[in-house]
């Protein structure tokens, strides 16, 4: 892996300084032609104008001719089109080269892309996220760590199957319990579920999960330090009261910061890849012709 | 970087006083192999309950690191897994020439933790032969290996490099070794294999929530998957946190699970950090019986040392999964219509790979790890098959908890070799398999800690898929109203045992007393019965009985098979307190209880349901000509007898002599699925003890 990185970061520095490495010889960068069909957008001719730069830089550090999957993929090429060849795949790879097969081979082009895009994206030791960045990151991108409201509630749960037919007129006479019952808990009031708390912290995704919508949504909506229902659900009906309700909030650094280093370093790809391409794009001569 | 941080990790054991936490940041810790960590702590969690909750999670899944799932055209990351679990949408093969999925994958609501599995023989090898710097990478496997992922790659020669590397899992423990490739002593693969383990390991934290909503946790670990001869000997590597050993060790590098279990305790459970870990076996109804066999290694007796190394290693077992049903086997050793149960009808795994139907082996069944480890116990102290009961999916497109019957996509590859091939017009698998199953956890929180206790401490149990939230506590005084009070988790623990635990003998007692509670699946079918299956040693002798302790086996619930519409009530919940009326408190025994749902349609069911096509133009030699061109289509796959659809067009055949029949009529002569299945729970199993 290590090796990887480190191929990862010469080619990748290369290509980052790219514009510095002209300008310090004085001379031209590179000059290519690209052909773009004639009705091609600007986002079209742009993504073709990025991938073009991108192959010549892969080709310039030779990847077209010393990449493995490319060589086996040509000399692949190679054996299909002469099945009764007894040349060696190295006599085959070169022939393959010199019909230019690696300039128009949709496999090749793909394998070189990649590369050079992976060259892009490399982040380097000094470009890693620091404390502080981590810490600025999780601000900035509250909505990517936030974490879900909750809500704390007591319930009274009625089993539709232990109740059958008397569960409506058993609810009945829960609900005018529960009316007079004030701020005292419910202490030995409804039926046992597995699971099932006098009283619960949870999200409304999770009361999802475990009760269904219905109370989920009950649970969302009701007023504090009032009882509702019955609520009904799969298992019966469930009367709820809730005593607390937290809204979304982000946890501290310490408790996600493998969360936001990893969020952060997908951003930091991102950047290094377009500044590197900009940085190319910017070395680069363009000639577009228009195709009709 | 790994590597660096691996060698901070050495350094630090060599000098243990000069290094430590000091290293890391602060409210971080230094883990095993040497990366910077939050410390946990027990009690974080918002909603933590001393009673206990249900979390659910699958223990079991496969990404495109495991050699066979990456040649089958999984191209999903362990990040991708995770995201999965939480609820995403990811990718699906096959690809499309430009390298975009055709299909998307989603499951119906998120999991609470994971644990991926991605096999350890092969991690090292995929990644050098990926490495364009690696001295294998142009090796001849490597290259043939790449050769298999491209556009244009004929499926035989995928078929045959998949057979040439993965094959070696079939070798028998005393010739294994990793691909040649890998070079001499294989340091190349096992070095390259310590990176792409510190990066699971890397992955799995950034994944776990460590706020107080503790909303998703993650466990590294792997999947050691030897098999030798084809019989099945996997078994899943689950570590509680980040202090890890240094290499995940596979079939190759300890050939026996001795070995294996060698290296943990020294490595792991001995190494004073922290480090805690355990194994769980699965598949071994696809073990030919050698799973549960007498011997150690090389014809070794089992000895008393033994069966504790392998007691505490192996506290659990995988019930069942993708790949079928381990529980029991009908008629081992009584009749139990329930043991049909998404049974395989193969000996082996070489056997369901090459669908060479045969007769499974009784010794492949937990019913017969229950009884023989009761002998052991006896004779030896401890029971080395004290398992208790986990279930898992198995996934191997990075999809953990993808287990409903309705959107079943494939285990693998949509049944085909190359990624790029589209997926059969039919049954995106063989129809012998289904989509696996869920674990269920009673812990305090979800958090490592809690999880991973609750493993060890085998509170936990299996479905086949539903969310069937289950209780079982055993003791020998609960009051008759327990299931009428709401505070019966707290009686049962009060009184008692939960699933997992032993039940030491009272004196002067009945009967000991079983309290189940169950809740169905809020997505699901209603609850038909619960059961206590009863195992005990009767001298020699192992006995089983099924007893019906709640609910009603003739509810008359069913489903339609043309539009998998079901009918009929059932139970929301159902909780029973029940005693043994046939107790002997001088025999070893355990309990476990199955809870059973409604009937509902099976994956092939649903998916004939809702297919267009006319049994009357069913012709076996057409659909094996398609067959042949690696296609198919529901006509071939709904109509052939063994999806029990197409039934009454077996009803003139005579299976006596199937080898004599024509090829066609053969058909209605091979194994059956169940077009309608009982969806389940299986709790741990309660021991008894007898006194002395």
């Amino acid at each position: 892996m290590l090796r990887v990185l480190l191929h990862y970061f010469l080619i990748g520095g290369l290509l980052f300084s790219a514009k510095a490495f002209y300008e310090r010889r004085g001379v031209e960068g590179p000059e290519i032609a690209v052909r773009v069909p004639a009705q091609a957008s600007e986002a079209e001719v742009d993504r073709i104008v990025r991938e073009a730069i991108l192959l010549n830089e892969a080709r310039r550090y030779g990847w077209d001719r010393r990449d493995p999957v490319v060589f086996s993929h040509l000399v692949r090429n190679m054996r299909f089109i002469e099945p009764e060849t007894t040349e060696d795949d190295a006599t085959l790879y070169k022939r393959a080269l010199d019909m230019r097969m690696h300039e128009h081979d949709p496999i090749v082009r793909a394998r070189l892309l990649y590369r050079a895009r992976e060259a892009l994206a490399f982040v380097p030791e000094d470009r890693m996220p620091t404390r502080e960045e981590l810490e600025a990151h999780r601000d900035q991108h509250v909505e990517r760590f936030e974490r879900e409201s909750r809500v704390r509630f007591q319930q009274v749960f009625l089993s539709r199957t232990k109740r059958g037919d008397s569960l409506a007129a058993d609810a009945s006479r829960m609900r005018e319990k529960l009316t007079v019952l004030g701020d005292a808990p419910p202490a030995g009031l409804g039926d046992p579920l597995p699971g099932l708390r006098p009283e619960i912290v949870a999200t409304p995704s999770k009361v999802h999960t475990a009760y269904g919508p219905e109370l989920a949504d009950a649970v969302g909506e009701a007023l504090v330090g009032v009882w509702r229902g019955p609520v009904s659900s799969v298992y019966g009906l469930h009367f709820i009261k809730v005593l607390e309700k937290e809204p979304a909030r982000v946890p501290p650094l310490d408790a996600i910061v493998a969360e936001v280093r990893a969020d952060l370093l997908r951003e930091v790809r991102a950047e290094l890849r377009k500044e590197r391409m900009a940085a190319l794009r910017d070395a680069y001569t363009v000639h577009i012709e228009r195709m009709p | 970087m790994p590597r660096p941080l691996l060698l901070v990790s050495s350094l630090c054991i060599l000098a243990v006083a000069a290094c430590g936490n000091d290293a890391c940041p602060s409210g971080e810790v230094l883990n095993s192999i040497g990366q910077c960590v939050p410390a946990d702590e027990r009690g974080r969690c918002a909603d933590f309950d001393p009673l206990k909750q249900v979390y659910w999670g699958d223990t079991h899944a496969h990404t495109e690191l495991s050699f066979d799932a990456n040649m089958q055209g999984t191209r999903t990351t362990q990040d991708d897994a995770y995201a999965f679990a939480r609820g995403e949408a990811i990718p699906l093969q096959p690809y499309d020439e430009n390298g975009a999925p055709t299909r998307m994958a989603q499951i119906d609501r998120p999991l609470d933790f994971v644990m991926l599995s991605d096999h350890a023989e092969f991690l090292g090898t995929l990644a050098v032969c990926n490495d364009p710097d690696s001295p294998a990478y142009d090796a001849r496997q490597c290259v043939d290996y790449r050769a298999a992922q491209e556009f244009d790659a004929d499926p035989r020669e995928v078929i045959f490099i998949f057979v040439e590397i993965n094959g070696l899992y079939l070798f028998p423990p005393e010739d294994v070794r990793y691909p040649a490739l890998c070079g001499p002593d294989a340091a190349i693969c096992i070095d390259a294999g310590m990176d792409v383990w510190s990066d699971i390991v890397d992955k799995a934290e950034a994944a776990y929530d460590r706020s107080d909503s503790c909303e998703f946790t993650t466990f590294p670990g792997y999947e050691w998957s030897g098999v030798p001869f084809n019989r099945n000997m996997h078994r899943n590597v689950m570590f509680k946190n980040g202090n890890v050993t240094s290499q995940p060790y596979g079939y190759f590098d300890e050939p026996y699970p001795k070995g294996l279990w060698d290296r943990l305790e020294e490595e792991c459970l001995s190494a004073g950090n922290g480090c805690d870990v355990l194994t769980v076996p699965h598949n071994t109804n696809l073990s030919d019986g050698i799973e549960f066999d007498a011997e150690i290694a090389y014809g070794a007796p089992f000895t008393s040392d033994y069966v504790e190394q392998r007691n505490l290693m192996e506290p659990l077992i995988e019930i069942y999964q993708h790949k079928g049903a381990s529980e029991c086997l009908p008629g081992q050793p009584v009749p139990d219509e329930q043991c049909g149960f998404e049974l395989l009808p193969y000996r082996n795994i070489g056997a369901q790979n090459q669908d060479t139907q045969g007769p499974p082996n009784p010794k492949s069944f937990l019913r017969y790890a229950y009884g023989e480890g009761m002998k052991y116990e006896r004779d030896l102290g401890t029971n080395p098959f004290a398992y208790g009961i986990t279930a898992a999916s198995d996934t191997h497109i990075s999809a953990p908890g993808f287990v409903a019957e309705n959107d079943f996509k494939g285990h693998a590859g949509s049944g085909q070799p190359n990624r790029f091939l589209p997926p059969p017009a039919g049954f995106p698998d063989q129809e012998y398999l289904s989509p696996g199953g869920l674990t269920g956890v009673w812990a305090e929180e979800n958090a490592r800690e809690a999880i991973f206790s609750a493993f060890r401490n085998k509170e936990v149990f299996g479905t086949s898929g539903p969310r069937i939230a289950v209780r079982m506590f055993g003791g020998w005084d609960y009051p008759s109203s327990i299931c009428d009070d709401e505070d019966l988790a707290a009686q049962g623990y009060a009184g008692g045992v939960p699933m997992g635990g032993m039940l030491e003998a009272q004196s002067g007692s009945g009967g000991p007393q079983f309290v189940v509670s169950a809740k169905q699946d809020p997505m699901g079918a209603p609850l038909q019965r619960v059961q206590v299956v009863k195992g005990w040693l009767d001298g020699d002798e192992y006995q089983v009985r099924v007893y019906e302790v709640a609910g009603n086996p003739e509810n008359g619930a069913s489903v339609d098979l043309d539009t998998c519409v079901p009918s009929g009530s059932g139970a929301s919940d159902l909780c029973q307190l029940w005693q043994d009326p046939d107790f002997d408190p001088s025999e070893r025994a355990y309990y476990y209880a199955r809870v059973i749902e409604n009937p509902t349609c099976r994956w092939s069911t649903f998916q004939c349901s809702q297919a267009e096509y006319d049994c009357n133009d069913w012709d076996y030699d057409s659909c094996q000509a398609l067959e042949a061109t690696g296609q198919s289509s529901y006509l071939c796959d709904c109509c052939d007898p063994s999806a029990g659809l197409n039934v009454d067009w077996c009803e003139s055949v005579d299976c006596t002599n199937p080898e004599d029949l024509p090829e066609d009529e053969a058909r209605c002569c091979v194994a059956r699925v169940q077009p309608i299945i009982q969806e389940r729970a299986w709790t741990s199993p309660i021991w008894y003890q007898p006194p002395g």
